[in-house]
């Protein structure tokens, strides 16, 4: 088994990334930026509608549009209208159209002129149309899949024998990805035969591979690009309905290189969505605090394809469980995977439980998630520090009151913690080839891409941490198709996947190198080491490195690495503490202050690590705080579908976060593993646990709006409990 | 960001797309229509009569990062699409594409603007500055954000790095707060503002000393 060096030089301190300047002056050119000699411009048409017939439609008008060079009708589209039976669009965002023009005004005049009869259908645009009694019947075999019962032990007796017992009703909305680049490229052919694209993708290989089966052509005469891109978060893996048109627009125009990107209403309304969940939750324990059971019934929506299936219960351990799920479709854009795809959901509804049962036992929620680990889980003893390091500093011992018991103003103060769980291994099969060439320049390539992680400088730092030089002598190549496979970057996989065969590529080429030039500097090879820049000869150093590489002459030293067992790892905890301010007259909600320990093995670069998780904690505080879809329940059309009514936290709406690594030998010893996912699972549970403690309400509907902050009194004290 | 609040820039300089559609930005247009504009405006006064396409087009002059650059454009055309998509001037981002996010920050005779809603026509004779102009070295407010890893995904950094260095040349000794509320005009999806605000905090550190 391979094993990282026990002591480094660069790995796990912080270093800035690489390309860091290229984007901070503007310099760094994203697939958006590219703009390649005769490009055309593409603009989308699509359904002003959550649900209607397209019984015709005529480009003729549209075509004839000045610097109109190519039209195209979505095939599933434009064949429903052939038949004769029409087509369908399902929800508002559907795609209908294409046109690629000499400019995006004209592209978009043209878009205007084409001339759909629609015929309106009945919608279910939200869980609640698609549910209710008497809905219409939009999906087929029906609007709700009921899925199968999973039971556990014996859960309708242990509830009825538990000692104590709460029933509460979580639900979290649907948010969508809101990625600032939106969903696009730029593609143009070279020839008949050979395409070249830009793409703002997580995974270049596989827009390579869907472009090439799409034109048939043979996958190395397809060329993705993806230097930079502006966010993914899971819903860019391929080349989508966008990416085939915009390159059937360019067949159309005779190769020439066209580039459609979405606008901003349809990146909300069609380019993917993390489903809602709802669940009804029965927990019960015996007076010790131990669980005993859980009764739950959850539904969810992630628009068309239905799902929103959640982990019932997520982390803790319960002897009896039945959990039924239903899926439930919706006239909106079909989920994509977002950021630790069901996590975030699962924990938000189990923590809420988890709080409310604690508050009912008078038990302090941290002790009552200690008494519920899972005994035999290796996270266990991980969450065990990670909690004592958290409650540490969130000042939890002194500052965590019973619920209720937190001021007499109308500002209420609460703390809330939840835990979380993530996979984010490494696994085989791709590769990284590293060069040294007689210049003293050192490349690493593969076709893995950077999503803002900083992948690129990972490679960097594991070269220059074997090689003993600076990060910034390594030229860190990524974003091309044609470089040896690379990972795609989904489930904080990245990292783990890529730094192992890093590490070999760079092991073999210096070994090789050695071999190379031993005679040259009158030593054996295994007399040979790398140190401070330096060649060193039986520990003295003998020269630079760049005179060392002159001694390869005229030749290259070239090695390609492999996954290797032992590099790398999966499965890690991590645990999240609020602290809230709650103005129960506006229903306003402040997050003062978020504490996030997190594991993950070895940690390549502190800094960018900790850039992940911060931006986590942010996504999650988004996701309890501010975001979600308003639909209009008579259109069923989206009214947010922008960036000033979808809430998202600016500079001004965040508050202090401590991030700690929790790091000891033996989480350091498991390899790398990826942190992308975890630390944005817990944060919305640990916000909403924390506005319960300080207003002594369960507020049941995420996010903590004040709408929902309100409601939840209102409810209460109309009830006589508040 | 001014003080007419951080997401409505514009206001006093007529730049953004609402004051057009209230009619001061029409006025501030038309004054700055050369002849060859008046074929739009004829069209545009057509179009009321019977719906037609304006697809005029009219030559203007942008003196952008110093320099000053021909090019033809149409009336409805925004400073940050003719930037980006004619005169390959990138670092500008559209996201929001209305005024909401400030990705497209750009300084307009010293202010930050939104350029996604500014008319590029009424762009002519002002000075226009984006960040690729700026200065990048060790006491720059671009190295800061490098050194402090302001930055994830990097597409709103472009942003976040204009408006920051037009809020500290005008503040330069700010407290957390203000740059809390001076960067409030900007949105970043990755959540990298922890970064961002030890990046403005070490950048106005660092300008003091240069």
């Amino acid at each position: 088994m391979a094993k990282w060096p026990e002591t480094t030089r660069l790995i796990g301190t912080p270093i800035p990334r690489l390309d860091g300047l290229l984007k901070a002056s503007g310099k760094a050119k994203y697939p958006s930026d590219v703009r390649p000699e005769g490009t055309l411009f593409a603009v989308m048409l699509y359904s002003p509608h959550a649900h209607a017939k397209i019984k015709s439609i005529d480009t003729t008008a549209a075509e004839k549009m000045p610097g109109v060079k190519a039209v195209k009708v979505i095939d599933a589209i434009a064949n429903g209208v052939a038949s004769g039976k029409g087509a369908t669009v399902h929800f508002h965002g559907d795609d209908i159209a294409a046109v690629a023009a000499e400019t995006e005004n004209q592209a978009r005049d043209a878009i205007r002129a084409i001339k759909v009869d629609y015929e309106i259908l009945p919608h279910v645009a939200t869980e609640a149309l698609s549910m209710a009694e008497g809905a219409p019947k939009v999906f087929d075999p029906s609007n709700v899949t009921q899925g199968r019962t999973q039971t556990r032990g014996k859960p309708v007796e242990s509830m009825a024998t538990a000692e104590v017992t709460i029933e509460g009703t979580y639900s979290v909305p649907m948010i969508t990805h809101v990625c600032l680049e939106t969903h696009g490229l730029t593609v143009k052919f070279d020839g008949e035969d050979k395409i070249q694209c830009w793409a703002s993708t997580q995974n270049v290989g596989g827009v390579a591979g869907d472009l090439a089966g799409l034109m048939k052509l043979r996958p190395a005469d397809v060329t993705v690009y993806t230097d930079y891109m502006g966010g993914g978060f899971g819903s860019k893996f391929g080349m989508d309905i966008w990416g085939k048109t915009a390159a059937e627009l360019s067949k159309m125009a005779g190769g020439r290189p066209v580039k459609l990107f979405l606008d901003r209403v349809q990146e909300h309304l069609g380019a993917g969505n993390r489903p809602s969940a709802s669940a009804h939750i029965k927990l019960g324990a015996n007076r010790d605090g131990k669980l005993v059971a859980m009764i739950a019934e959850s539904h969810g929506t992630g628009g068309v394809g239905g799902s929103g299936n959640v982990t019932l219960p997520y982390v803790y351990s319960i002897a009896n469980t039945q959990v039924a799920q239903s899926a439930v479709r919706t006239n909106f854009g079909n989920q994509r995977a977002m950021r630790a795809p069901g996590h975030p959901q699962s924990c938000t509804l189990t923590e809420g439980a988890m709080d409310d049962l604690a508050d009912k036992l008078g038990m302090d929620p941290l002790e009552f998630r200690l008494k519920n680990l899972a005994p035999n889980d290796f996270r266990t003893p991980t969450y065990e520090a990670e909690l004592k390091i958290g409650a540490e500093l969130i000042g939890w011992s002194e500052k965590h009151k019973p619920r209720g018991r937190n001021g007499s103003g109308p500002i209420k103060h609460g703390l809330g913690l939840a835990l979380h769980q993530w996979g984010g291994g490494g696994g085989p099969g791709k590769q990284v080839s590293c060069t040294i060439n007689s210049d003293g320049s050192v490349e690493l390539k593969t076709a893995t891409q950077d999503l803002g992680t900083g992948i690129r400088t990972v490679l960097a730092i594991i070269a220059a941490e074997i090689l003993g030089l600076k990060p910034t002598d390594i030229i860190s190549s990524i974003g091309n198709s044609t470089y040896p496979p690379g990972q795609a970057s989904g489930g904080s996989t990245t990292t783990p996947t890529m730094a192992p065969p890093a590490y070999d590529a760079v092991t073999k080429a210096r070994d090789s190198f050695f071999k190379k030039i031993a005679q040259a500097v009158q030593a054996k090879p295994e007399d040979l080491s790398l140190k401070d820049g330096q060649l060193w000869r039986s520990g003295e150093p003998i020269m630079g490195w760049k005179e060392a590489c002159r001694k390869l002459f005229m030749s290259t030293i070239s090695e390609t690495g492999s996954f290797q067992q032992g590099l790398s790892s999966t499965g890690v905890a991590g645990c999240q503490f609020a602290e809230v301010a709650v103005d129960v007259e506006t229903g306003v909600v402040k997050v003062k202050k978020i504490v996030a320990v997190q594991d993950s093995g070895l940690i390549i670069d502190k800094l960018t690590w900790e850039s992940q998780v911060y931006g986590g904690v942010i996504m999650g505080l988004n996701y309890g705080l501010f975001e979600e879809r308003v639909v209009d329940t008579t259109t069923g059309t989206m009214l947010n579908p922008d960036m000033e009514f979808y809430k998202l936290a600016g500079a001004a709406d965040i508050p202090e976060i401590i991030v700690r690594a929790y790091e000891p030998a033996e989480i350091k010893s498991r390899g790398v593993i990826g942190v992308g996912e975890p630390p944005t699972i817990s944060t919305a549970a640990a916000i909403g646990n924390a506005v319960a403690n300080a207003i002594g309400v369960r507020v049941g509907e995420w996010p903590m709006s004040p709408r929902n902050v309100l409601n939840a009194l209102g409810t209460a004290s109309r009830e006589g409990k508040a | 960001m001014r003080e007419q609040g951080p997401k409505k820039p514009g206001g006093p300089s007529g730049h953004s797309r609402r004051d057009f559609l209230r009619g001061s930005g029409v006025a501030a247009a038309t004054a700055v229509l050369t002849s060859q504009a008046s074929l739009a405006l004829d069209e545009a006064e057509a179009a009321e009569q019977e719906p037609k396409v304006l697809s005029g087009t009219v030559d203007v002059s942008l003196k952008i990062n110093g320099a000053d650059r021909a090019c033809k454009i149409e009336p409805r055309s925004t400073l940050l699409d003719v930037m980006r998509h004619q005169l390959d001037v990138t670092g500008p981002k559209r996201v929001c594409d209305r005024g909401s996010c400030g990705s497209c920050t750009t300084i307009i005779d010293g202010d930050p603007v939104y350029s996604c809603t500014s008319l590029a026509i009424s762009c002519q004779g002002k000075t226009i500055q984006t960040l690729e102009s700026f200065d990048t070295g060790e006491k720059s407010v671009a190295y800061a954000f490098h050194q402090n890893d302001g930055l994830m995904c990097g597409y709103c950094t472009p942003g976040f790095v204009t408006a920051c260095k037009a809020f500290l040349d005008k503040n330069p000794n700010p407290t957390l707060e203000e740059v809390r509320k001076g960067l409030d005009g900007n949105i970043c999806r990755c959540g990298t503002y922890i970064g961002v605000l030890n990046a403005a905090l070490a950048a106005a550190k660092a300008m003091k000393g240069a």
